[in-house]
């Protein structure tokens, strides 16, 4: 299959303007030198530059090449280095459909194709039309279910809408979303001219219109960036549509840039719901999927993390709708002991006074009338936040969950399967042994622990945590037990192969298409970096050692494993395919 | 408990004093070329030197001796640290796969680590340095084996 021949005219414009423009200003401003041919000589080479991309796009478009095949979906591109890629339809994870405006009119779409393993996109095309991105995503979802027993394809489950975003509740998103980094870089930005307006002024109205405009600014700053987040908000969630087949999560939304994505129900890892105290008064919250190593669907960043989320509703939709998806129950959270309360006075105490010998600092050596005494005020809310800080800890473990809570600001429950965890590291600092506590964190294959986000007991008695981390252990090993006796088994394991297990990361089979020589793919950028993407269904279950063992029937295939990780693409051909 | 080899002592104490060595290198520099240099150059380097080194050879003894790993019935398990004591435990169905490394430091001490990876975005985090080359490809071997093992006796 060939990407839409569209693509050819706006990837060229996108490619081509930025290298005209500037080939166009270097030219025309250094064309007085060559003399009467100049500006000629400039506009051929003009000429040549928009050729050449243009060029390159038709070859592009001409020498790209996809395939939807039974089990693979199978991508060959390249102009100058080849590449040809399959990527097994088992091991995708999330097929993301974007759309921007102009994108729209033309009837085109970016269709991305994620596997964990990293932020990586593993595959992409740019682009096709929108009802072939549609149709993929579609198919895919249909192959991966595979067919029964008679061969007959599994019929299209019913899709059951589980949320939508109500026009009220879009509002809300925007009025309750504040992005507190654009205060903070317009505040920097615009901070440069403010010592200049009083200077121009006679000394007394100029202290006071100085106090004056600083107030004006900050407050003028706070709305415009509340206003601006809002705007991104609305734009990114309008529309905002969840809905679930039998083992896909779909969302759908976004104003101008249009996001369609899927999450296969076996891949959630962990299920986040946060809220803040605004959100918490008023009774909404927010809930977060996160698949393993999933970046969201997104190359501009405005997309942040796993939002394929419900961005707001009430807190009982919200803790049904992750019920549904994980039945979790209702959990009783067993908060840390009471006297780690002290301990947060006394971190906030100590914090608090820095901040007052600063003061006192910039009152000594810059301006003495401050009133650095001023941050006393603050004192009586010491023992409150510090309740506070305890009261929204705690963790629970459920029937096949562990949910833990942490934060106050920024609350965030979590929600991970014991089926979920990866390893469990209980860490106590110097001051957490004199407080004699412990933090059990429980590390998954999750999006957002990669930015150290993880699920976490904090702050629990020793023996507590040394407890929860046995029983973790455990839980995991019965649900892992309990996860393959439910399913068929095809084959024993296999003998391991001493020869090809030694070393490190398993180097898969390679398999050569269109006769080009292939290396056996590399696993991972690196090899050390590889907390490998291989997740089957179920991360970290097939374990392999350059020898397939056949753990279920058609997961953990040690080649299936090089699929999250083929993306170091440099070579001539980097080709993982489906052993089977 | 396991215990690391010994010799892991002689690495960590070199690289400790190696660093302490780069620290009072600078110092000796910076006080030379600073005008109003408070102290004797090579009295600032060394004491700078002298103190690191003091400092973080103790700390190398310290954490060779809060070291330590113990292969369970299902699961590894490490402890280590001075100032934040961490304690991992790695299941052996989530291990990917073990790595057996030697830099070129540990290979002039005749060492080697065992690196356990997960799918967790902290796998890396797990190796266990200062085995005998020997004992790591041995160490590796078992964790294998536990591991297809793992995966095996309830793949019923």
């Amino acid at each position: 299959m060939k990407l839409a021949p569209l693509s050819i005219p706006y990837r060229a414009v996108q490619r081509g303007i930025s290298l005209v423009v500037t080939l166009a200003f270097v030219l025309f401003s250094t064309s007085s030198f060559l003399g009467p041919l100049g500006p000629l000589a400039s506009v051929g080479v003009l000429g040549l530059a928009v050729l050449a991309v243009v060029g390159y796009e038709v070859a592009y478009y001409r020498r790209f090449d996809y395939e939807l095949t039974n089990d693979t979906f199978d991508v060959r591109s390249g102009v100058f280095s080849r590449r040809n890629r399959e990527i097994p339809l088992r091991r995708i994870q999330n097929v993301d459909i974007s759309r921007n405006v102009a994108q729209r009119v033309l009837g085109i779409a970016a269709v991305d194709f994620e596997t964990a393993g990293g932020g990586q996109t593993e595959g992409s095309l740019r682009f096709v039309t929108f009802e072939e991105a549609k149709r993929l995503q579609a198919e895919i979802a249909r192959l991966k279910r595979g067919t029964t027993e008679d061969g007959e394809p599994v019929p299209e489950p019913d899709e059951e809408e589980l949320f939508a975003l109500a026009d009220r509740e879009l509002a809300l998103v925007g009025l309750l979303s504040f992005d507190l980094r654009v205060p903070g870089l317009l505040l920097f930005v615009l901070s440069g001219s403010v010592p200049f307006v009083p200077a121009m002024l006679p000394d007394d109205t100029a202290t006071l219109l100085g106090i004056a405009g600083i107030a004006v600014l900050v407050v003028g700053v706070l709305l415009f960036s509340w206003l601006a987040s809002a705007v991104v908000a609305v734009l990114n969630y309008y529309g905002f549509r969840l809905t679930r087949t039998d083992d896909e999560l779909q969302y759908e939304r976004g104003l101008f840039q249009r996001y369609d994505g899927s999450i296969p129900l076996d891949k959630i890892q962990t299920l986040t719901v946060t809220d803040n105290p605004l959100k918490r008064y008023f009774g909404y919250a927010t809930l977060q999927i996160e698949t393993a190593g999933y970046s969201g669907g997104s190359q501009d960043g405005t997309a942040r993390g796993s939002e394929a989320a419900v961005p707001l509703a009430s807190r009982e939709r919200v803790v049904e709708l992750a019920n549904e998806i994980e039945a979790f129950g209702e959990p009783a959270f067993h908060r840390p002991p009471k006297r780690i309360r002290r301990r947060y006075v006394v971190r906030y105490l100590i914090a608090l006074g820095l901040l007052t010998g600063v003061s006192y600092a910039v009152s000594v050596f810059l301006l003495p009338d401050l009133p650095w005494y001023a941050t006393a005020v603050a004192l009586p809310a010491i023992p409150i936040a510090g309740h506070l800080k305890w009261k929204h800890r705690g963790y629970w473990l459920g029937d096949d969950h562990v949910v833990t809570r942490n934060g106050v600001w920024n609350r965030e429950i979590k929600i991970v399967p014991y089926y979920r965890v990866q390893t469990l590291i209980d860490s106590r600092t110097i001051f957490q042994r004199r407080w004699r506590v412990a933090t059990v964190t429980v590390d998954t294959a999750g999006s957002l622990s990669i930015l150290g986000r993880d699920a976490a007991a904090v702050d629990i008695e020793r023996a507590d945590a040394d407890d929860l981390r046995d029983e973790l252990t455990d839980r995991l090993r019965i649900a892992v037990a309990r996860r393959r006796s439910r399913r068929p088994r095809s084959m024993a394991a296999e003998p391991a192969d001493p020869e090809s297990g030694t070393t490190g990361p398993e180097q898969p089979a390679a398999v050569t298409t269109d006769g080009e020589s292939v290396s056996a793919s590399e696993s991972g950028p690196t090899g050390e970096s590889a907390p490998s993407g291989d997740e089957s269904d179920e991360v970290g279950n097939g374990f392999v050692f350059g020898t397939a063992i056949e753990s279920d029937d058609e997961e953990s295939k040690p080649d299936d494993r090089a699929a999250g990780n083929g993306e170091s693409a440099s070579d001539d051909t980097d080709t993982t395919r489906d052993g089977a | 408990v396991n215990r690391l080899h010994p010799r892991i002592r002689l690495l960590w104490i070199a690289r400790a004093v190696l660093f302490s060595a780069v620290l009072g290198a600078i110092a000796f520099g910076a006080s030379r070329v600073l005008p109003f240099a408070p102290v004797d150059p090579t009295l600032a380097g060394g004491i700078v030197f002298g103190a690191f080194a003091v400092l973080s050879v103790t700390l190398a003894v310290l954490r060779y001796r809060l070291w330590g790993y113990e292969i369970r019935d299902d699961s590894i398990y490490l402890e280590r640290g001075v100032f934040t004591r961490v304690r991992t435990v790695v299941p052996f169905v989530r291990i990917q796969h073990v790595d057996s490394s030697r830099g070129p430091l540990e290979r002039l001490v005749g060492l080697a680590s065992t690196v356990v990876y997960t799918a967790g975005s902290r796998g890396a985090d797990v190796s266990i340095p200062g085995l005998t080359p020997d004992g790591s490809e041995d160490l590796q071997e078992r964790l294998k084996g536990l591991a297809i093992r793992a995966e095996g006796e309830d793949a019923v």
